[in-house]
């Protein structure tokens, strides 16, 4: 087969208007540290190659190369404070992530996990402070001892109850 | 602060979370993300609240999900500042993709998008091999995208004489399989 072409234009972008450049390469799709990669210069021949023929076929990714070795290459100017300061707000302390990451629910669940030392703890503190609250009150030798007075208190009651008996039949009996 | 700062970053306390280091990488990578967003941007005819949602896109794309993409960045690969301009554009893309139609002065728009083309000519395809990737890159830079030598120069980090040259062989190629014929 021949290619033989007698009315090839005089001008070399007349020419390469009149030729279609896409089937002569292979594509293949590019990430973006490959892209990073190639702009830096750190492929090898091969690689290179391989990217560029991506790059030739894609017109954004043309202008994304142009754009980004344009911008590197030059002193830039200061960003907006309020760029950085909307950035900086995107990450907390570690502190507020933990509080944002858990709500009260999680915690009391966090807080009710099983655990070995955690119910022992609790236990040990139930009996801290009935034995504290007992303590208080005086212990057993008070507990005795409101008991005693209670029970003869109870007797003098009834004494004083029986005496005033005796009185009123005493007055009655003499006729007042 | 200046690019070379950046690259400096502790990349590893950065990917934890940890806040200082967020704070340091912001202050670092805001006139790079500020500057690149712009650039993406500005074909596009959006203001400067745009630019500032753009430039937050991208901030938020490399801290969220636990800093996915931020741990995704290999130092062993690229360097740092050229993979974050790599995503910021991107991201500034995506967003203004999001916003509106790109608008651009004609006086900008290369003769090949505005003439109109007469789909009947049938182009004379390129066999595969004849050019090498590079020799189609430049000439697509130089006829489709009507490029300066010397910004490719730039980009291909190589001379401007050497860019001319590839041009040159590659044109001669091309008029050599497409006059003489290759049987």
């Amino acid at each position: 087969m021949s290619t033989q072409r007698d009315d090839l234009p005089a001008s070399d972008k007349e020419l390469w208007r009149r030729l279609d450049a896409n089937g002569a390469v292979g594509v293949r799709p590019v990430d973006d540290l490959e892209f990073a990669a190639w702009i830096e210069g750190r492929l090898g021949e091969a690689e290179a190659a391989r990217l560029e023929a991506s790059i030739a076929a894609d017109p954004e990714m043309r202008r994304a190369a142009l754009d980004i070795a344009d911008i590197l290459g030059k002193p830039l100017p200061a960003a907006p404070e309020r760029m950085a300061v909307r950035a900086r707000a995107l990450v907390g302390f570690e502190a507020e992530r933990q509080v944002a990451r858990k709500g009260v629910g999680d915690w009391l669940l966090n807080w009710m996990a099983p655990s070995a030392l955690r119910p022992a703890a609790v236990t040990m503190a139930a009996i801290a402070i009935a034995a504290g609250g007992f303590t208080m009150g005086g212990g057993l030798g008070a507990s005795f001892a409101q008991q005693h007075y209670e029970a003869s208190g109870n007797q003098r009651a009834v004494s004083t109850s029986e005496a005033s008996t005796d009185i009123s039949e005493f007055f009655a009996s003499d006729g007042i | 602060m200046q690019v070379a700062d950046l690259n400096q970053i502790d990349l590893q306390a950065l990917a934890r979370g940890d806040k200082r280091s967020w704070d340091t990488f912001v202050g670092a990578a805001a006139p790079l993300i500020n500057a690149m967003v712009r650039r993406a941007l500005a074909p596009y005819g959006l203001g400067e609240d745009d630019v500032m949602d753009a430039a937050q896109d991208v901030f938020v794309r490399l801290c969220a999900q636990d800093f996915r993409l931020l741990k995704t960045y290999d130092p062993a690969r690229a360097g740092l500042s050229t993979w974050l301009a790599v995503v910021a554009r991107s991201a500034a893309i995506d967003h203004a993709r999001r916003r509106r139609r790109p608008t651009q002065p004609i006086d900008e728009v290369p003769e090949t998008v505005l003439g109109v083309e007469d789909r009947h000519v049938e182009k004379l395809k390129i066999p595969q091999g004849l050019l090498t990737e590079r020799q189609t890159l430049i000439l697509k830079y130089l006829y489709d995208e009507e490029r300066e030598v010397a910004d490719i120069a730039q980009l291909l980090k190589v001379d401007p004489q050497t860019v001319r040259s590839t041009q040159h062989r590659a044109l001669v190629r091309l008029r050599a399989y497409f006059r003489e014929g290759t049987g």
